[in-house]
């Protein structure tokens, strides 16, 4: 018996050897212009739930949607840019956007894009119950009466001759342009299958679960784009599996590594210029309950914010990370760079500790979900916050119990969270998750789970979401920002820098601020006949 | 004979409704809200209530029963929360490949077990009868998420012998994919049939019968197989009969290891997201899938062995 796991372990051993030199397999041919065609293959960890825009909202299902649908505007860097539409305006008040379309856009089916597409995707996820997007709609005239069917018109969206469509709104808001580069808002045919797109790839097949395959859209608007024939994107694959494909030359790009793949790959000086790195649109942190002791006391959640230290929490992401002093992620509008992140100081925790008479130390309960990273990072916490004399105990939940635990007014007053952007403005941050209007009555799920109420908050709030001059609003989101800081409704986390490895034949790609991983303007870097060329 | 086919179909039934029931129990008891897979955490509370009164997760429990397991009864199986598409076609989708995959799991734990249970009967008491016993013993011990890793680490990527998961295009190369997954399904089978095989086999040789066989001067070959094995064919097959839950089972890690698109993957992310129906659904093909193969192995049973027709 022992001699045969002896020769089971050695087999094992030995084939994990003899990794001399594990640099990319391949290279780039080294053409100078963009070389058309080829097939680009990734894969995501999720399975696409939908292709339908007004439903898809996880990571999966909207990968597709990116490539298949255009919208009216899209994001040169985080500003916003006409796509669909060749120009817009807003009227002095702020009420009516008017757009005109770009001339020569068709559908994967051939139609010719026309205003009435927009009307007919809008009235459509306005009435879709199961929709989560209807309510970004609703500052448009008559949407809601219309959602709720009280209604058959839509007065806010007008539909002027084929090309002209204008938008009216019940009251300014500054922030609504966004929403007219999310997927859900991409123009759709009356009859037609919601994957019938005007964006650069078309639906070649979807077998479910397995894998989704675009092919190029040969009308696209865009001239010479885009230069792949096709994108294969295979699904629910396991990270770590994901990785072995790459390194073996299936993939031909890899996001989320693990940390043991991303030391690997951090390590090996063949890999590093093809490694992307960009900040992204979100945050992670852990949210007080300021309505419940001991939270309720600005000095203990101060204490806790000042004794954790954010630096080992960003060297446990392997460096993939940026300490947080708030919500607003690096680069966006808004945001106040002058504030640095409370400083590590566990003397300085103590004593606020004390001051707010905890001096014999606390008992804490944490809540936070089943996820690799989350536990790493709460048990880095956990040692901090015992070393000034905060004991605290993890309670590890299923993601769907642990959202419903958090966001009900009497759950857990102290868990783990984090915020994604629906769009790349300040308000899709601070609005969402602190503005007292965000906070549900009788119990139920509120997007504002620190159940924070700042009337002056609120009111710099409104204001910015109303002006539309940019520098007087970024002027109104800093001043929430200092005042968040202060205030300390969460232990400020970090925000997570987004990691693209490619083969070295990829080329053209770049992490976009807002979409990250951006394959539009990728070509592939092959020999003439289209192989691989072995480095 | 009719009363008793009768007794047994209605035994399945109420097999089907008892594990439909204590699902949807596991599921109510989970202090979460199905509505969030629907929207996302995103969210607000006017979009869950919204969705809630659409999919009747509003009300109380007994109505909640009332409205899934109704349906049901009513050979509707819903649609699904997270993707709107009708149940009955999600899992039509999945259940191909995961009958596939067990199905050539299933054939591989005959083919390798049986006649390695039968070699090692005829070697009993002797080294490389300890050999087998302990390597199947190992085998059946090692958990199916130890075996995928290490078969698509070393066997996979190290040795390049087979693809790195996947669902392959068809013909040729579907084989090629569904090796490694159906050989990691398969291990710890292979072991308990080696080793029913063995003591079954191993007892038979000893015996009578045997004994006589040989006395008339059988070959040793018509000794063993016909002589020897067949009365252990019963256990085999009753074996088989329970196989079908178990391969399900081991379904669900084996799929997600290789992602492989299949029913225990799917019931896994249905179970992530709460996803009622197609969790109901999925228990109610898989529970039909162990009852049938149960009922046919207990009919294959009875035509081999006369004496499993007595009532």
């Amino acid at each position: 018996m022992r001699s045969i796991l002896f020769a089971l372990a050695s087999l094992v051993v030995a084939a994990g050897c003899g990794d001399d030199d594990r640099g990319p397999r391949y290279r780039a041919w080294g053409h100078a212009t963009p070389r058309p065609g080829g097939t680009l293959t990734f894969a995501v960890g999720g399975n696409v739930a939908t292709l339908d825009p007004a439903h898809a909202y996880d990571e999966a299902s909207l990968y597709p949607l990116y490539y298949l649908h255009d919208t009216l505007l899209g994001y040169d860097g985080t500003t916003l840019v006409p796509a669909l539409a060749e120009t817009w305006s807003i009227s002095p008040d702020g009420l009516t956007i008017s757009f005109e379309l770009r001339d020569g856009v068709v559908f994967h089916d051939g139609t010719p894009l026309t205003a009435a597409a927009f009307d007919h995707a809008w009235r459509r996820v306005l009435r879709a119950p199961d929709s989560p997007f209807g309510r970004f709609l609703a500052p448009l005239v008559g949407a809601e009466a219309f959602a709720a069917g009280e209604r058959d018109d839509l007065p806010g969206v007008r539909v002027d001759g084929p090309r002209r469509l204008v938008l009216t709104l019940a009251a300014p808001d500054a922030a609504f342009a966004n929403v007219l580069a999310m997927k859900f808002t991409a123009p759709l045919v009356d009859g037609a299958a919601v994957t019938n797109g005007t964006g650069p790839f078309a639906l070649d097949a979807w077998s479910a679960g397995e894998r989704v395959t675009l092919r190029r859209h040969p009308r696209y608007w865009r001239p010479g784009r885009p230069h792949l024939d096709a994108i294969v994107m295979r699904e629910s694959v396991p990270r770590e599996l994901a990785f072995l494909q790459f390194e073996r030359g299936e993939l031909d790009t890899i996001d989320q590594l693990t940390l043991p793949d991303w030391l690997w790959i951090a390590a090996h000086d063949g890999w590093r210029p093809y490694v992307h790195q960009t900040p992204q649109m979100s945050v992670f942190g852990d949210r007080f309950d300021v309505t419940r002791p001991p939270f309720d006391d600005v000095r203990v959640r101060r204490a806790l914010n000042h004794a954790v230290d954010k630096a080992r929490l960003v060297r446990l992401l392997g460096d993939r990370g940026v300490p947080a002093h708030g919500l607003l992620p690096p680069g966006l509008a808004g945001r106040d760079d002058e504030l640095a992140p409370y400083a590590y100081d566990p003397a300085r925790a103590r004593a606020l500790l004390a001051e707010a008479g905890h001096a014999d130390g606390l008992e804490l309960e944490y809540v936070l979900p089943k996820d690799e990273t989350a536990e790493r990072l709460a048990q880095s916490m956990q040692a901090d916050l015992a070393a000034v004399g905060v004991r605290v105990r993890l309670r590890v939940l299923s993601w769907a119990a642990f959202l419903d635990e958090t966001t009900r007014a009497g759950g857990a007053p102290f868990s783990q969270t984090s915020w994604f952007q629906d769009y790349p403005d300040a308000s899709s941050f601070l609005d969402t998750r602190l503005h007292s209007r965000m906070i549900a009555p009788d119990g139920e799920p509120s997007n504002n789970d620190s159940f924070y109420a700042n009337p002056e908050v609120d009111r710099l709030l409104d204001e910015a979401r109303r002006t539309r001059d940019p520098s007087a609003r970024a002027a109104a989101y800093r001043q929430v920002e200092r005042i968040v800081h202060a205030d300390a409704p969460w232990l400020f986390g970090y925000h997570p820098v987004g990691v693209e490895v490619v083969q070295p034949y990829v080329r053209g790609f770049a992490l976009h601020p807002v979409w990250g991983r951006d394959f539009r303007d990728v070509w592939l870097d092959l020999a003439p006949d289209g192989a691989r060329v072995p480095r | 004979m009719t009363r008793a086919v009768l007794g047994r179909l209605a035994g399945a039934v109420l097999t089907l409704w008892f594990a439909v029931t204590v699902t949807f129990a596991i599921v109510a008891l989970v202090p979460a809200d199905p509505a969030r897979a629907v929207v996302g955490p995103h969210a607000t509370a006017e979009d869950l209530a919204r969705v809630r009164a659409h999919h009747c997760l509003d009300r109380g429990l007994a109505a909640r029963y009332g409205c899934f397991v109704g349906r049901l009864a009513r050979g509707d199986l819903g649609t699904s929360l997270r993707t709107q598409r009708p149940v009955a076609d999600v899992l039509l989708d999945r259940v191909g490949p995961t009958a596939l995959l067990a199905g050539a799991a299933l054939l591989l734990q005959l083919a390798i077990g049986v006649p390695l249970g039968v070699w090692a009967a005829r070697r009993r008491g002797r080294w490389p009868d300890a050999a087998t016993g302990a390597a199947t013993l190992a085998l059946h011990a090692t958990p199916a998420f130890v075996l995928a890793t290490v078969g698509l680490y070393v066997v996979a990527y190290r040795w390049g012998w087979f693809p790195l998961g996947g669902y392959g295009a068809g013909g040729w190369d579907r084989v090629r994919h569904l090796a490694l997954p159906a050989m990691t399904l398969a291990a710890g089978g292979i072991a308990a049939y080696a080793h029913l095989v063995r003591h079954q086999v191993g007892g038979a040789l000893d015996s009578d019968h045997v004994r006589t066989a040989r006395a008339k001067g059988a070959p040793e070959r018509a000794v063993v197989w016909r002589h020897a094995l067949r009365p252990a064919l019963g256990p085999v097959i009753a074996l088989v009969g329970l196989d079908a839950g178990v391969l399900l089972g081991g379904a669900v890690v084996v799929e997600s290891a290789f992602a492989w698109p299949g029913l225990g993957r799917e019931l896994v992310l249905a179970a992530h997201d709460l996803d009622l129906p197609v969790i109901l659904g999925g228990t109610l093909v898989a529970t039909t899938a162990t009852v049938v193969a149960s009922l046919l192995a207990d009919s294959a049973h009875a035509l081999l062995d006369p004496r499993a027709r007595r009532p």
